[in-house]
């Protein structure tokens, strides 16, 4: 990645050279005509995906990227004066140009990610949920490196090649979304098993980013001819540990001093612009310091989360967001070359069926350990079984700095769609049955209370919904959206979680026996407001009247 | 939460004279205003009462959470009062009220305002405490129960 850099001065360079400014017209001609290839196709397969499938658009984005890359469709279409519009260059499937936009679409998902983290749950959660999330962790890391090593053929041979460590990292990561959605519609989220499978996916993503930190140390050193040993990965270690804690405490500690700085621009706009520019001058350091820029990207995420601006941003970049984002999962399927992966196809379907079995076991023995009975125990290590985003990220970093090769990189995608398929059927027919707690531990400090407020009318549910979601942001809650169609929401701050449903006229809160008050007082102050509401509609004017105003005029 | 954070010894009033709900509430937010937290005791009165109006914030077991949104305060505001031989505040179980909490917090600052009520709501649903803090013999006693 650092090479990157050069390489595109340099590429831009000779282009002008070549044909003058014709040179980088064309190249930005390719590039627009790419971009738009690209939105089109990844956002209608998300949907398709999605809306059929009932599967994240996720898959749907890479898919488009494999039928239309260079490797496919992209390879044998010829245009004329263009030629192949997705051709390879420089034996990668992306040029550098359209690279550097889906980098930057990976600094944004991994900034965003860190501002949803509740930094405080994380400090705070359940010794269940840390765990759990370090057991699945391990076990992933470990079977993942391992089978590559034993694993014949591959070219990869002992358990500190670079390539080896990569392949530990990538089936680490969990993406909780797919999880959090199947519990949320089988009511489920609050669960003990719902609240240990989203506490440990928490501390799941910040030791997948620190382990992606270490072994970037590592193969950095180990890719410019060094020999990395015992003392050296603990220096390296400590490092990339040390960048974490030193600038993700100092994050904290300044975030809402830098913040108050920041707001004095008065300007939503300017405000959430620099916060996106912070997030790129930490990705930019992080890189210089030997790790990698999302590890930045999310650290100013985790920094900026604990601050009253962390919803504005994210409301702000929501839009960047869902056109940029897909353009990285289209370009991370469009270098999937399947040629390269033929021979490696056994070995991927051996390490897609381990990167299950790892999570399934490395989660579930110590939730089997702590309170949960087999059933609670596998339940846990299917919630935790989908992979995502920050697999798919580090992938992408593994091929573009020459870590891994092509075969390796389909291997590592083809892990991801395999664990994000075969999650959803496998956890909902796990949680039909009973109770996945021990018999002693039942009816413990888990208990679930379902508060229901039936309205006169759908309008009024939804209205009063939307106030109450307000009120919780207000309150410092973060408030998520689990499902795109149906109106289902988290609620979650420090050790607080509960659920939002608005089902027709019925609004429906489930929520834990400890902390139901909050709950319950916030939707009464919600309701009473209404009748403040009802009293300021009266006094409006005759609507009669009112219309024939609106209407005057008009013919 | 840490409710540390927002009880000191001078949120505490001990020795509540009032024995009507309008004079609970009134002598409160006097107790607040004269201790220099709120702006304009009149505006935040009237917030008070108005939500009183709407729904009495008379629970159960003898506990009161008469609170309002103003923006007389530029922060959560807390007052704890004590009235051992207990005043009708048209509490929901009926029964005479005891142990008065009142928050009065900025009409557009986001912060832990009705979380703040929802906590200590919860830490006084233990009967021993209740007994406890209605025993107390000063400030300080009761703070300590609370934190």
């Amino acid at each position: 990645m650092t090479e990157a850099i050069p390489v595109v001065v340099q590429a831009v360079h000779q282009a002008s050279e070549a044909g003058t400014s014709h040179g980088i017209t064309h190249m930005m001609m390719l590039l627009v005509l790419q971009l738009a290839v690209i939105i089109i196709v990844a956002k209608i397969g998300g949907y398709l995906v999605q809306r059929f499938l009932n599967m994240p658009s996720v898959l749907g984005e890479l898919l488009s990227g494999m039928i239309i890359g260079p490797y496919a469709l992209g390879g044998k279409i010829s245009l004329p004066d263009i030629g192949l519009l997705f051709a390879e260059s420089n034996g990668f499937a992306a040029s550098y140009e359209l690279y550097g936009i889906a980098t930057l679409a990976s600094i944004i998902l991994l900034f965003l990610a860190g501002l949803e983290t509740d930094i405080a749950a994380f400090l705070r959660y359940s010794v269940v949920g840390s765990v759990v999330g370090l057991g699945g962790l391990l076990a992933a890391f470990i079977v993942g490196d391992l089978i590559s090593v034993v694993w014949p053929g591959n070219g990869i041979d002992s358990f500190m090649d670079p390539a080896a460590l990569f392949l530990g990292v990538i089936s680490v990561a969990t993406s909780v979304g797919i999880t959090a959605r199947i519990l949320a519609e089988k009511r489920k989220m609050s669960s003990p098993e719902g609240v240990t499978i989203l506490a440990g996916a928490v501390f799941d993503d910040v030791f997948g980013i620190v382990a992606l930190a270490i072994v970037m140390g590592m193969a950095k050193v180990s890719m410019s001819g060094g020999e990395v040993n015992w003392g050296e990965i603990g220096i390296i270690a400590a490092k990339a540990i040390g960048f974490f804690v030193v600038v993700t405490s100092l994050g904290l500690i300044f975030a809402r001093k830098i913040t108050a700085a920041i707001k004095q621009f008065k300007s939503k706009e300017v405000i959430v612009a620099i916060c996106f520019g912070l997030a790129m001058l930490l990705a930019g350091l992080a890189e210089m310091a030997g790790l990698a820029m999302i590890i930045g990207a999310y650290i100013m995420g985790l920094a900026l989360s604990r601050t009253d601006l962390a919803h504005e941003i994210e409301s702000n970049l929501k839009g960047v967001y869902n056109i940029l984002v897909p353009i990285f999962f289209c370009v991370m399927g469009m270098m999937v070359d399947f040629a390269a992966m033929k021979p490696l196809l056994m070995f991927g379907i051996v390490y897609s069926l381990l990167a299950v079995l790892s999570k399934v076991i490395g989660c579930g023995l110590p939730a089997l350990a702590m309170r949960f009975n087999a059933r609670g125990a596998l339940r846990i290590g299917l919630g935790m079984l989908p992979r995502g985003e920050v697999a798919l990220i580090v992938a992408g970093i593994g091929l573009a700095s020459g870590i891994i090769d092509q075969g390796i990189f389909g291997v590592a995608i083809m892990m991801t769609v395999i664990t994000t398929l075969l999650a959803p059927p496998l956890l909902v027919k796990s949680f039909e049955g009973g109770s996945g707690l021990r018999k002693e531990m039942k009816g413990g400090s888990e208990n679930i209370q379902s508060i229901a407020l039936e309205l006169p009318s759908r309008d009024i549910t939804e209205f009063l919904l939307n106030r109450f979601i307000r009120a919780l942001r207000n309150e410092e809650f973060y408030v998520n959206r689990l499902h795109p169609t149906e109106p289902t929401y988290q609620v979650r701050k420090d050790d607080i979680m509960f659920v939002l449903i608005e089902d027709g006229k019925t609004l429906r809160i489930n929520v834990p026996d400890e902390h139901q008050t909050v709950a319950r007082l916030m939707l009464l102050e919600e309701l009473l407001s209404l009748s403040d509401l009802l009293e300021a509609t009266q006094k409006m004017e005759d609507l009669q009247s009112m219309g024939n105003d609106l209407l005057a005029g008009m013919f | 939460m840490n409710l540390k954070k927002v009880l000191t010894k001078d949120s505490v009033l001990l020795s509540l004279k009032a024995n009507t709900k309008q004079d609970v509430i009134e002598e409160m937010v006097t107790f607040l205003a004269e201790a220099g937290k709120v702006g304009d005791r009149d505006a935040a009165l009237n917030a008070v009462l108005d939500r009183e109006a709407k729904m009495s914030t008379g629970m159960q077991h003898g506990i009161a959470i008469p609170h309002g949104k103003t923006d007389s305060v530029d922060k959560l505001i807390v007052a704890i009062a004590l009235q051992p031989e207990g005043v009708d505040f048209e509490a929901m179980d009926e029964k005479p009220s005891t142990i008065f909490v009142m928050t009065l917090s900025p009409e557009n600052h986001t912060g832990p305002h009705i979380q703040f009520l929802a906590e200590i709501s919860k830490l006084l649903s233990q009967e021993t405490l209740r007994a406890k803090l209605l025993a107390a013999k000063n400030e300080e006693e009761v703070l300590t129960l609370l934190t």
